[in-house]
Protein backbone atom coordinates (compact mmCIF):
# COMPACT_ATOMS: atom_id res chain seq x y z
CA UNK A 1 0.00 0.00 0.00
CA UNK A 2 1.11 3.49 -0.61
CA UNK A 3 2.47 5.78 1.83
CA UNK A 4 0.69 8.92 2.40
CA UNK A 5 2.86 11.23 1.44
CA UNK A 6 3.17 9.13 -2.28
CA UNK A 7 -0.39 10.41 -2.97
CA UNK A 8 -1.59 12.55 -5.38
CA UNK A 9 -3.03 15.91 -4.46
CA UNK A 10 -6.50 14.68 -6.52
CA UNK A 11 -6.28 11.38 -4.51
CA UNK A 12 -5.54 13.52 -1.16
CA UNK A 13 -8.40 15.96 -1.76
CA UNK A 14 -10.88 13.16 -2.64
CA UNK A 15 -10.46 11.45 0.40
CA UNK A 16 -10.19 14.15 2.67
CA UNK A 17 -13.04 15.42 1.39
CA UNK A 18 -14.67 12.25 1.63
CA UNK A 19 -13.73 11.53 5.49
CA UNK A 20 -11.47 8.44 4.46
CA UNK A 21 -7.99 10.59 4.77
CA UNK A 22 -7.50 13.11 8.06
CA UNK A 23 -6.04 16.57 6.48
CA UNK A 24 -3.88 15.91 9.43
CA UNK A 25 -2.31 12.62 8.77
CA UNK A 26 -1.24 13.51 5.25
CA UNK A 27 0.39 16.48 6.75
CA UNK A 28 2.35 14.78 8.88
CA UNK A 29 3.17 11.55 6.70
CA UNK A 30 4.22 14.28 3.82
CA UNK A 31 6.36 16.31 6.69
CA UNK A 32 8.44 13.35 8.09
CA UNK A 33 9.42 12.09 4.24
CA UNK A 34 10.42 15.97 3.62
CA UNK A 35 12.68 15.46 7.28
CA UNK A 36 13.71 12.12 5.87
CA UNK A 37 14.99 13.37 2.72
CA UNK A 38 15.74 16.96 3.26
CA UNK A 39 19.20 16.53 4.49
CA UNK A 40 19.94 15.19 1.11
CA UNK A 41 18.49 17.36 -0.91
CA UNK A 42 18.22 21.22 0.48
CA UNK A 43 15.03 21.78 -1.18
CA UNK A 44 13.55 23.78 1.29
CA UNK A 45 14.30 27.11 2.99
CA UNK A 46 11.79 26.78 5.82
CA UNK A 47 9.20 24.12 7.04
CA UNK A 48 6.30 25.47 8.06
CA UNK A 49 5.14 22.80 10.73
CA UNK A 50 3.06 24.44 13.23
CA UNK A 51 1.23 26.47 10.61
CA UNK A 52 0.64 23.51 8.77
CA UNK A 53 -0.60 21.31 11.77
CA UNK A 54 -2.87 24.27 12.75
CA UNK A 55 -4.57 24.58 9.10
CA UNK A 56 -4.43 20.44 8.89
CA UNK A 57 -6.29 20.44 11.83
CA UNK A 58 -8.44 23.41 10.96
CA UNK A 59 -9.43 21.52 7.31
CA UNK A 60 -10.41 18.36 10.02
CA UNK A 61 -12.75 19.97 11.81
CA UNK A 62 -14.49 22.27 8.94
CA UNK A 63 -14.88 18.99 7.04
CA UNK A 64 -16.32 16.94 10.37
CA UNK A 65 -18.54 20.15 10.85
CA UNK A 66 -20.00 19.15 6.98
CA UNK A 67 -18.13 22.16 5.47
CA UNK A 68 -17.35 21.97 1.60
CA UNK A 69 -13.18 21.97 2.51
CA UNK A 70 -12.81 22.82 -1.14
CA UNK A 71 -11.11 20.94 -3.98
CA UNK A 72 -7.63 20.62 -2.81
CA UNK A 73 -8.57 20.05 1.08
CA UNK A 74 -5.49 18.72 2.86
CA UNK A 75 -3.26 18.84 0.26
CA UNK A 76 0.30 19.76 1.40
CA UNK A 77 1.54 22.32 -0.91
CA UNK A 78 5.38 23.67 -1.34
CA UNK A 79 5.73 27.04 -2.16
CA UNK A 80 8.72 28.42 -4.09
CA UNK A 81 10.16 31.62 -2.21
CA UNK A 82 9.41 34.42 -3.85
CA UNK A 83 5.24 34.39 -3.50
CA UNK A 84 4.18 36.73 -0.74
CA UNK A 85 2.70 34.28 1.90
CA UNK A 86 1.30 36.77 4.85
CA UNK A 87 3.23 36.70 7.50
CA UNK A 88 6.46 34.97 6.70
CA UNK A 89 9.46 35.19 5.79
CA UNK A 90 9.83 36.04 2.17
CA UNK A 91 13.72 35.88 0.88
CA UNK A 92 13.65 35.53 -2.87
CA UNK A 93 16.71 33.47 -2.21
CA UNK A 94 19.11 36.93 -1.71
CA UNK A 95 20.33 37.91 1.37
CA UNK A 96 18.98 41.39 0.81
CA UNK A 97 16.06 40.56 1.51
CA UNK A 98 16.95 38.41 4.64
CA UNK A 99 14.36 39.57 8.11
CA UNK A 100 11.85 40.95 5.62
CA UNK A 101 8.32 38.75 6.25
CA UNK A 102 5.43 39.69 3.42
CA UNK A 103 2.89 42.14 4.89
CA UNK A 104 -0.09 40.12 2.85
CA UNK A 105 -0.51 37.10 0.57
CA UNK A 106 -0.40 37.01 -2.75
CA UNK A 107 -3.20 35.90 -4.66
CA UNK A 108 -2.35 32.49 -5.85
CA UNK A 109 -1.51 31.60 -1.91
CA UNK A 110 -5.37 32.97 -1.30
CA UNK A 111 -6.54 31.03 -3.87
CA UNK A 112 -4.92 27.80 -2.56
CA UNK A 113 -5.61 28.43 0.89
CA UNK A 114 -9.50 29.01 0.12
CA UNK A 115 -9.18 25.93 -1.80
CA UNK A 116 -7.77 23.92 1.01
CA UNK A 117 -4.32 23.55 0.66
CA UNK A 118 -1.86 23.01 3.04
CA UNK A 119 1.21 25.02 3.13
CA UNK A 120 4.20 22.65 4.26
CA UNK A 121 7.31 25.25 3.32
CA UNK A 122 9.53 28.24 1.65
CA UNK A 123 11.54 26.32 -1.45
CA UNK A 124 14.44 27.20 -2.36
CA UNK A 125 15.87 29.36 -5.69
CA UNK A 126 18.01 31.12 -7.86
CA UNK A 127 18.25 34.26 -6.57
CA UNK A 128 15.34 36.70 -7.55
CA UNK A 129 14.67 33.55 -10.09
CA UNK A 130 17.87 33.93 -12.00
CA UNK A 131 19.28 31.18 -12.93
CA UNK A 132 19.02 27.41 -14.48
CA UNK A 133 20.35 25.44 -11.57
CA UNK A 134 19.35 26.44 -7.92
CA UNK A 135 22.99 27.50 -7.61
CA UNK A 136 22.26 31.46 -7.57
CA UNK A 137 20.75 30.61 -4.25
CA UNK A 138 22.55 33.21 -1.23
CA UNK A 139 21.44 30.31 1.24
CA UNK A 140 22.30 26.75 -0.18
CA UNK A 141 22.20 23.86 -2.90
CA UNK A 142 19.49 22.16 -3.89
CA UNK A 143 20.82 18.54 -5.37
CA UNK A 144 18.82 16.68 -7.91
CA UNK A 145 17.03 13.89 -6.37
CA UNK A 146 18.11 11.30 -9.07
CA UNK A 147 21.55 11.99 -8.23
CA UNK A 148 22.80 14.12 -5.65
CA UNK A 149 25.73 15.58 -7.72
CA UNK A 150 23.49 17.03 -10.44
CA UNK A 151 21.30 20.04 -10.17
CA UNK A 152 17.60 20.10 -9.66
CA UNK A 153 17.44 22.51 -12.58
CA UNK A 154 16.16 26.62 -11.97
CA UNK A 155 15.20 28.56 -10.94
CA UNK A 156 12.09 26.91 -9.14
CA UNK A 157 14.85 24.23 -7.79
CA UNK A 158 13.79 23.79 -4.36
CA UNK A 159 9.84 23.19 -5.60
CA UNK A 160 10.77 20.17 -8.48
CA UNK A 161 12.96 18.51 -5.65
CA UNK A 162 10.42 18.81 -2.58
CA UNK A 163 7.42 17.43 -5.63
CA UNK A 164 10.11 14.43 -6.64
CA UNK A 165 10.14 13.26 -3.03
CA UNK A 166 7.72 14.15 -0.63
CA UNK A 167 4.87 16.93 -1.08
CA UNK A 168 2.00 15.92 -4.53
CA UNK A 169 2.07 19.58 -5.49
CA UNK A 170 3.78 22.67 -5.63
CA UNK A 171 3.97 26.59 -6.87
CA UNK A 172 6.67 27.96 -8.52
CA UNK A 173 7.62 30.95 -11.01
CA UNK A 174 8.40 31.11 -14.90
CA UNK A 175 10.03 33.51 -16.69
CA UNK A 176 12.33 31.77 -19.27
CA UNK A 177 11.52 27.87 -18.32
CA UNK A 178 12.31 28.02 -14.27
CA UNK A 179 9.17 26.03 -13.75
CA UNK A 180 9.38 23.31 -16.87
CA UNK A 181 13.24 22.89 -16.82
CA UNK A 182 12.99 21.84 -13.11
CA UNK A 183 10.12 20.07 -13.38
CA UNK A 184 11.90 18.12 -16.43
CA UNK A 185 15.35 18.04 -14.54
CA UNK A 186 13.04 16.16 -11.66
CA UNK A 187 11.23 13.88 -13.75
CA UNK A 188 8.05 15.53 -13.24
CA UNK A 189 5.60 17.83 -14.63
CA UNK A 190 5.49 21.81 -14.69
CA UNK A 191 3.47 24.03 -16.49
CA UNK A 192 3.50 27.53 -17.41
CA UNK A 193 0.54 29.10 -18.21
CA UNK A 194 -0.66 31.68 -20.72
CA UNK A 195 0.33 35.28 -19.57
CA UNK A 196 -2.09 36.61 -17.36
CA UNK A 197 -3.82 33.43 -16.87
CA UNK A 198 -2.61 33.43 -13.12
CA UNK A 199 -2.84 37.22 -11.26
CA UNK A 200 1.22 38.11 -10.51
CA UNK A 201 0.00 39.77 -7.12
CA UNK A 202 2.15 39.03 -4.39
CA UNK A 203 4.75 37.74 -6.81
CA UNK A 204 8.02 39.30 -6.43
CA UNK A 205 8.83 40.53 -9.94
CA UNK A 206 12.16 39.51 -12.16
CA UNK A 207 10.66 40.38 -15.79
CA UNK A 208 7.16 41.67 -15.56
CA UNK A 209 6.03 40.56 -19.41
CA UNK A 210 7.16 37.05 -19.03
CA UNK A 211 6.49 36.41 -15.32
CA UNK A 212 3.83 33.87 -14.16
CA UNK A 213 2.95 31.37 -11.29
CA UNK A 214 2.50 27.73 -12.11
CA UNK A 215 1.77 24.86 -10.54
CA UNK A 216 4.83 21.56 -10.22
CA UNK A 217 3.08 18.09 -10.07
CA UNK A 218 3.44 14.09 -10.39
CA UNK A 219 1.16 14.11 -12.72
CA UNK A 220 -0.77 16.07 -15.24
CA UNK A 221 -4.37 15.96 -13.29
CA UNK A 222 -2.96 17.52 -10.94
CA UNK A 223 -1.28 20.70 -12.65
CA UNK A 224 -4.77 20.69 -14.01
CA UNK A 225 -6.64 20.90 -10.36
CA UNK A 226 -3.89 23.21 -9.26
CA UNK A 227 -4.43 25.36 -12.59
CA UNK A 228 -8.04 25.61 -12.11
CA UNK A 229 -7.60 27.21 -8.69
CA UNK A 230 -5.49 29.72 -9.32
CA UNK A 231 -6.16 31.21 -12.05
CA UNK A 232 -8.39 33.77 -13.30
CA UNK A 233 -8.79 37.53 -12.85
CA UNK A 234 -7.60 39.28 -10.12
CA UNK A 235 -8.53 43.10 -9.87
CA UNK A 236 -4.79 43.86 -8.10
CA UNK A 237 -2.76 42.40 -11.29
CA UNK A 238 -3.87 44.28 -14.39
CA UNK A 239 -2.61 42.16 -16.77
CA UNK A 240 -4.37 39.54 -15.15
CA UNK A 241 -6.93 38.11 -18.35
CA UNK A 242 -10.49 38.81 -17.69
CA UNK A 243 -11.16 35.23 -19.33
CA UNK A 244 -13.33 32.72 -18.18
CA UNK A 245 -11.35 29.87 -16.76
CA UNK A 246 -12.97 26.56 -17.74
CA UNK A 247 -12.05 23.17 -16.04
CA UNK A 248 -9.42 21.66 -17.48
CA UNK A 249 -9.80 18.69 -16.03
CA UNK A 250 -12.91 18.56 -18.07
CA UNK A 251 -11.07 18.01 -21.21
CA UNK A 252 -8.12 16.38 -20.25
CA UNK A 253 -8.60 12.62 -20.92
CA UNK A 254 -9.54 13.63 -24.52
CA UNK A 255 -5.93 12.65 -25.71
CA UNK A 256 -3.64 13.94 -28.76
CA UNK A 257 -5.37 11.62 -31.31
CA UNK A 258 -6.05 13.81 -34.39
CA UNK A 259 -3.99 16.84 -33.52
CA UNK A 260 -1.81 18.55 -35.12
CA UNK A 261 1.35 18.84 -33.32
CA UNK A 262 3.87 21.10 -34.81
CA UNK A 263 7.98 20.46 -34.90
CA UNK A 264 10.09 23.18 -35.93
CA UNK A 265 12.45 22.44 -38.03
CA UNK A 266 15.03 24.41 -36.36
CA UNK A 267 15.51 22.07 -33.54
CA UNK A 268 16.89 19.19 -35.39
CA UNK A 269 18.74 21.24 -37.53
CA UNK A 270 20.28 23.54 -35.50
CA UNK A 271 20.26 23.08 -31.69
CA UNK A 272 19.33 20.07 -30.16
CA UNK A 273 23.07 18.01 -29.34
CA UNK A 274 23.42 14.79 -30.96
CA UNK A 275 23.34 12.60 -27.60
CA UNK A 276 19.97 13.98 -26.72
CA UNK A 277 18.08 13.05 -30.35
CA UNK A 278 17.42 9.27 -29.84
CA UNK A 279 14.72 10.59 -26.85
CA UNK A 280 13.37 13.43 -29.05
CA UNK A 281 12.79 10.81 -31.92
CA UNK A 282 11.11 8.01 -29.84
CA UNK A 283 9.16 11.02 -28.28
CA UNK A 284 7.90 11.92 -31.42
CA UNK A 285 6.98 8.42 -32.25
CA UNK A 286 5.21 7.96 -29.50
CA UNK A 287 3.18 11.31 -30.21
CA UNK A 288 2.53 9.85 -34.00
CA UNK A 289 1.28 6.21 -32.20
CA UNK A 290 -1.18 7.89 -29.92
CA UNK A 291 -2.55 9.81 -33.07
CA UNK A 292 -0.95 12.70 -33.58
CA UNK A 293 -0.27 14.15 -36.33
CA UNK A 294 3.14 15.62 -36.90
CA UNK A 295 3.59 18.27 -39.28
CA UNK A 296 6.73 20.52 -39.81
CA UNK A 297 6.69 24.35 -39.43
CA UNK A 298 9.54 26.80 -39.33
CA UNK A 299 10.20 29.55 -36.69
CA UNK A 300 12.96 31.30 -37.86
CA UNK A 301 13.51 33.35 -34.94
CA UNK A 302 13.95 30.81 -32.97
CA UNK A 303 17.31 30.99 -33.50
CA UNK A 304 17.33 34.66 -31.90
CA UNK A 305 15.12 33.53 -28.95
CA UNK A 306 17.80 33.54 -26.55
CA UNK A 307 19.52 36.63 -27.36
CA UNK A 308 15.80 38.43 -27.02
CA UNK A 309 15.47 36.91 -24.01
CA UNK A 310 17.71 37.89 -21.92
CA UNK A 311 17.96 41.37 -23.50
CA UNK A 312 14.46 41.93 -22.71
CA UNK A 313 14.78 39.89 -19.08
CA UNK A 314 18.23 41.77 -18.27
CA UNK A 315 16.27 45.01 -19.07
CA UNK A 316 12.91 44.89 -16.69
CA UNK A 317 15.21 43.03 -13.74
CA UNK A 318 17.14 46.27 -14.21
CA UNK A 319 14.40 48.17 -13.40
CA UNK A 320 12.62 46.01 -11.33
CA UNK A 321 15.37 45.24 -8.49
CA UNK A 322 15.92 49.19 -8.40
CA UNK A 323 13.87 49.26 -5.51
CA UNK A 324 15.86 46.75 -3.18
CA UNK A 325 18.17 49.95 -2.13
CA UNK A 326 18.23 49.48 1.71
CA UNK A 327 15.59 52.36 2.56
CA UNK A 328 12.22 50.89 2.76
CA UNK A 329 12.44 47.03 3.70
CA UNK A 330 15.36 43.87 3.51
CA UNK A 331 19.20 44.75 4.35
CA UNK A 332 20.44 48.27 5.03
CA UNK A 333 24.52 48.30 5.28
CA UNK A 334 26.09 50.13 8.01
CA UNK A 335 28.39 52.76 7.95
CA UNK A 336 27.65 54.45 5.27
CA UNK A 337 27.33 58.41 4.70
CA UNK A 338 25.20 59.76 2.25
CA UNK A 339 21.96 58.44 0.62
CA UNK A 340 24.05 57.53 -2.52
CA UNK A 341 26.53 55.04 -0.30
CA UNK A 342 23.60 53.28 0.98
CA UNK A 343 22.03 52.71 -1.66
CA UNK A 344 25.25 51.05 -3.36
CA UNK A 345 26.48 49.84 -0.01
CA UNK A 346 23.29 47.56 0.18
CA UNK A 347 22.69 46.92 -2.93
CA UNK A 348 26.65 45.57 -3.36
CA UNK A 349 26.64 43.70 -0.14
CA UNK A 350 22.94 42.24 -0.75
CA UNK A 351 22.94 41.12 -4.30
CA UNK A 352 24.42 37.84 -5.70
CA UNK A 353 26.86 37.74 -8.34
CA UNK A 354 24.41 36.76 -11.23
CA UNK A 355 21.85 39.04 -9.82
CA UNK A 356 24.76 42.15 -10.51
CA UNK A 357 25.66 40.50 -13.95
CA UNK A 358 22.14 40.74 -14.72
CA UNK A 359 21.12 43.91 -13.62
CA UNK A 360 24.40 45.29 -15.40
CA UNK A 361 23.37 43.86 -18.64
CA UNK A 362 19.85 45.25 -18.53
CA UNK A 363 21.34 48.25 -17.58
CA UNK A 364 23.48 48.60 -19.96
CA UNK A 365 20.66 47.34 -22.52
CA UNK A 366 18.90 50.00 -21.68
CA UNK A 367 21.58 52.97 -21.56
CA UNK A 368 21.94 55.80 -24.45
CA UNK A 369 23.55 54.62 -27.37
CA UNK A 370 22.63 51.05 -26.81
CA UNK A 371 18.96 51.20 -26.37
CA UNK A 372 17.74 51.14 -29.54
CA UNK A 373 20.61 48.26 -30.66
CA UNK A 374 19.67 46.34 -27.69
CA UNK A 375 16.64 46.50 -26.45
CA UNK A 376 14.49 48.03 -29.29
CA UNK A 377 15.69 45.37 -31.26
CA UNK A 378 14.69 42.64 -28.83
CA UNK A 379 11.49 43.72 -28.96
CA UNK A 380 11.29 43.52 -32.48
CA UNK A 381 12.29 39.78 -32.50
CA UNK A 382 9.81 39.48 -29.66
CA UNK A 383 7.28 40.70 -32.01
CA UNK A 384 8.42 38.74 -34.98
CA UNK A 385 8.59 35.24 -33.23
CA UNK A 386 5.47 36.27 -31.69
CA UNK A 387 3.94 36.53 -35.12
CA UNK A 388 6.05 33.29 -36.73
CA UNK A 389 4.16 31.25 -33.87
CA UNK A 390 0.80 32.93 -34.43
CA UNK A 391 1.35 31.75 -38.04
CA UNK A 392 2.29 27.90 -37.13
CA UNK A 393 -1.26 27.65 -34.96
CA UNK A 394 -2.88 28.58 -37.83
CA UNK A 395 -2.05 24.94 -39.04
CA UNK A 396 -1.29 22.97 -35.86
CA UNK A 397 -3.10 22.89 -32.30
CA UNK A 398 0.24 22.11 -30.40
CA UNK A 399 4.02 22.91 -31.01
CA UNK A 400 6.16 20.18 -29.55
CA UNK A 401 9.51 20.31 -28.70
CA UNK A 402 12.78 19.11 -25.89
CA UNK A 403 11.98 20.97 -22.51
CA UNK A 404 15.90 21.32 -22.68
CA UNK A 405 18.70 20.14 -24.73
CA UNK A 406 19.94 17.73 -22.02
CA UNK A 407 18.98 16.07 -18.14
CA UNK A 408 20.41 17.58 -15.31
CA UNK A 409 24.06 18.87 -15.30
CA UNK A 410 26.44 18.07 -12.81
CA UNK A 411 26.25 20.84 -9.70
CA UNK A 412 29.37 23.19 -10.67
CA UNK A 413 29.51 22.73 -14.58
CA UNK A 414 28.39 25.48 -15.43
CA UNK A 415 28.22 28.33 -12.71
CA UNK A 416 31.37 30.03 -13.88
CA UNK A 417 30.29 30.54 -17.50
CA UNK A 418 26.57 32.26 -17.66
CA UNK A 419 26.82 32.12 -20.96
CA UNK A 420 26.31 28.72 -21.62
CA UNK A 421 24.05 28.54 -18.60
CA UNK A 422 21.77 30.68 -20.46
CA UNK A 423 22.21 28.56 -24.05
CA UNK A 424 20.03 25.57 -22.03
CA UNK A 425 16.84 27.55 -21.72
CA UNK A 426 16.34 27.24 -25.95
CA UNK A 427 13.26 25.67 -25.93
CA UNK A 428 11.31 27.55 -23.08
CA UNK A 429 12.11 30.97 -23.67
CA UNK A 430 9.45 31.08 -27.03
CA UNK A 431 6.78 30.28 -24.85
CA UNK A 432 7.75 33.02 -22.20
CA UNK A 433 8.41 35.49 -25.39
CA UNK A 434 4.75 35.22 -26.69
CA UNK A 435 2.98 34.73 -23.50
CA UNK A 436 1.86 30.95 -24.62
CA UNK A 437 0.90 28.10 -22.33
CA UNK A 438 3.47 25.71 -21.99
CA UNK A 439 4.01 22.22 -20.37
CA UNK A 440 6.92 20.29 -19.41
CA UNK A 441 6.07 16.03 -18.70
CA UNK A 442 8.37 13.59 -17.83
CA UNK A 443 9.56 11.74 -21.58
CA UNK A 444 11.85 9.22 -20.32
CA UNK A 445 15.75 8.87 -19.11
CA UNK A 446 19.08 9.95 -19.88
CA UNK A 447 22.05 7.82 -20.56
CA UNK A 448 23.11 8.90 -17.17
CA UNK A 449 19.79 7.87 -15.43
CA UNK A 450 18.68 11.25 -15.45
CA UNK A 451 14.66 12.25 -16.48
CA UNK A 452 14.13 14.08 -19.44
CA UNK A 453 11.25 16.50 -20.43
CA UNK A 454 8.91 16.95 -23.54
CA UNK A 455 7.64 20.56 -23.96
CA UNK A 456 4.18 21.11 -25.24
CA UNK A 457 2.86 24.30 -26.27
CA UNK A 458 -0.78 25.61 -27.08
CA UNK A 459 -2.60 29.13 -28.57
CA UNK A 460 -2.89 31.56 -25.32
CA UNK A 461 -5.38 30.26 -23.21
CA UNK A 462 -5.50 26.53 -24.24
CA UNK A 463 -3.72 25.16 -21.04
CA UNK A 464 -6.20 22.30 -21.53
CA UNK A 465 -4.93 21.24 -25.16
CA UNK A 466 -1.45 20.76 -23.53
CA UNK A 467 -2.59 18.99 -20.38
CA UNK A 468 -4.70 17.05 -22.51
CA UNK A 469 -2.10 15.85 -24.68
CA UNK A 470 0.82 15.77 -21.69
CA UNK A 471 -2.01 13.58 -20.10
CA UNK A 472 -1.87 10.51 -23.12
CA UNK A 473 1.64 11.11 -23.33
CA UNK A 474 2.27 10.32 -19.17
CA UNK A 475 0.09 7.41 -19.51
CA UNK A 476 1.32 5.65 -22.92
CA UNK A 477 4.66 5.91 -21.23
CA UNK A 478 3.42 4.95 -17.46
CA UNK A 479 5.80 6.79 -15.78
CA UNK A 480 6.69 6.59 -12.56
CA UNK A 481 8.03 9.46 -10.12
CA UNK A 482 10.64 7.25 -8.21
CA UNK A 483 13.98 9.04 -7.79
CA UNK A 484 17.00 6.95 -7.69
CA UNK A 485 19.17 8.44 -4.99
CA UNK A 486 16.52 9.17 -2.65
CA UNK A 487 15.19 5.73 -0.58
CA UNK A 488 11.43 4.95 -0.77
CA UNK B 1 34.63 41.41 -27.19
CA UNK B 2 35.70 42.43 -23.66
CA UNK B 3 34.13 45.46 -22.60
CA UNK B 4 36.58 48.27 -20.90
CA UNK B 5 37.00 48.58 -17.47
CA UNK B 6 35.39 52.04 -17.68
CA UNK B 7 32.86 50.57 -19.58
CA UNK B 8 31.90 48.67 -16.78
CA UNK B 9 32.34 50.89 -14.48
CA UNK B 10 29.89 53.52 -15.89
CA UNK B 11 27.43 50.55 -15.99
CA UNK B 12 28.05 50.11 -12.18
CA UNK B 13 27.41 53.45 -11.61
CA UNK B 14 23.86 53.40 -13.35
CA UNK B 15 23.22 50.52 -11.73
CA UNK B 16 24.22 51.72 -8.24
CA UNK B 17 26.41 49.12 -7.41
CA UNK B 18 30.06 48.73 -5.84
CA UNK B 19 32.39 46.10 -7.55
CA UNK B 20 35.32 45.18 -6.11
CA UNK B 21 38.40 45.02 -8.81
CA UNK B 22 38.31 41.45 -8.75
CA UNK B 23 33.87 41.89 -10.13
CA UNK B 24 35.15 44.23 -12.37
CA UNK B 25 37.78 42.00 -13.98
CA UNK B 26 35.05 39.01 -14.23
CA UNK B 27 32.22 41.09 -15.48
CA UNK B 28 34.36 42.99 -18.09
CA UNK B 29 34.81 39.37 -19.84
CA UNK B 30 31.37 37.24 -18.67
CA UNK B 31 29.71 40.34 -20.18
CA UNK B 32 31.48 40.95 -22.93
CA UNK B 33 31.38 37.79 -24.10
CA UNK B 34 27.34 38.11 -23.40
CA UNK B 35 27.04 41.20 -25.17
CA UNK B 36 28.91 39.49 -28.20
CA UNK B 37 26.39 36.96 -27.94
CA UNK B 38 23.47 39.94 -28.35
CA UNK B 39 25.12 41.08 -30.97
CA UNK B 40 23.23 38.63 -33.25
CA UNK B 41 20.12 40.96 -32.89
CA UNK B 42 21.45 43.09 -34.95
CA UNK B 43 21.39 40.80 -37.91
CA UNK B 44 17.74 41.14 -37.66
CA UNK B 45 16.00 42.64 -40.06
CA UNK B 46 12.03 42.99 -40.13
CA UNK B 47 10.55 45.99 -41.47
CA UNK B 48 7.65 44.69 -40.81
CA UNK B 49 7.68 45.37 -37.04
CA UNK B 50 7.77 48.07 -34.56
CA UNK B 51 8.42 46.34 -30.87
CA UNK B 52 5.28 47.87 -29.47
CA UNK B 53 2.23 46.13 -28.38
CA UNK B 54 3.62 43.02 -28.37
CA UNK B 55 1.46 41.48 -25.64
CA UNK B 56 -2.08 41.44 -26.35
CA UNK B 57 -3.42 40.44 -23.05
CA UNK B 58 -7.25 40.92 -22.51
CA UNK B 59 -6.50 43.26 -19.36
CA UNK B 60 -8.34 44.28 -16.66
CA UNK B 61 -9.31 48.14 -16.18
CA UNK B 62 -9.83 49.39 -12.82
CA UNK B 63 -12.10 52.45 -11.46
CA UNK B 64 -9.48 54.96 -10.58
CA UNK B 65 -10.90 54.54 -7.04
CA UNK B 66 -8.89 55.07 -3.52
CA UNK B 67 -8.95 51.69 -1.60
CA UNK B 68 -7.42 51.29 1.99
CA UNK B 69 -3.60 50.40 1.68
CA UNK B 70 -0.92 48.63 3.79
CA UNK B 71 -1.23 49.69 7.46
CA UNK B 72 1.97 52.24 8.41
CA UNK B 73 2.45 49.92 11.34
CA UNK B 74 2.89 46.63 8.80
CA UNK B 75 4.68 48.73 6.42
CA UNK B 76 6.98 50.35 9.07
CA UNK B 77 7.59 46.20 10.60
CA UNK B 78 9.48 45.75 7.22
CA UNK B 79 11.76 48.93 7.38
CA UNK B 80 15.25 49.26 8.37
CA UNK B 81 15.11 51.88 10.44
CA UNK B 82 12.20 53.93 11.61
CA UNK B 83 11.26 56.89 13.95
CA UNK B 84 7.71 57.92 15.41
CA UNK B 85 6.25 56.45 12.78
CA UNK B 86 8.89 57.67 9.90
CA UNK B 87 11.82 56.14 7.56
CA UNK B 88 15.35 56.98 8.88
CA UNK B 89 17.45 57.69 6.12
CA UNK B 90 20.75 59.21 5.34
CA UNK B 91 21.05 63.34 4.40
CA UNK B 92 20.73 63.39 0.55
CA UNK B 93 23.68 65.61 0.38
CA UNK B 94 26.55 65.06 2.65
CA UNK B 95 26.84 68.10 5.20
CA UNK B 96 28.91 70.97 4.23
CA UNK B 97 32.18 70.33 6.21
Amino acid sequence: MSQLWQLGAEEIARGVRGGELSAREVFESCLERTRAVEGDLGAYLELLAEQGRERADEIDQRRRAGEDVGPLAGVPVAIKDNISVAGRSLTCGSRILEGYVAAYSATAIERLEAAGAVILGRCNLDEYGMGSSCENSSFQLTHNPWRLDRVPGGSSGGPAAAVATGVPLALGTDTGGSIRQPAAFCGIVGLKPTYGRVSRYGLVAFASSTDQIGPLARNTRDAALALKVIAGADERDSTSARRPVADPLAEIDNGIAGRAVGVATEIDNRSLPAEARASWRQALARLERLGAELREVSIPALDAAIACYYVLCTSEASANLARFDGIRYGRRAAGTGSLGELYRASRSQGFGAEVKRRIMLGTFALSAGYYDAYYGRALAVRQALRRQLETAFETVDLLVTPTAPSGAFAIGERIDDPLSMYLMDIYTVPASLAGLPALSVPCGLDDDGMPLGLQLMARPFDEAAVLAAGRAFEQDLDWKVEPTAVAA
Amino acid sequence: MALSRAEVERIAELARLDLTPAEEELFASQLGKIVDYFDQLRGFEDTDTDGVADLDVDSLEADDLPVPCLPREAFLDNAPESIDGFLVVPPVKAKPG
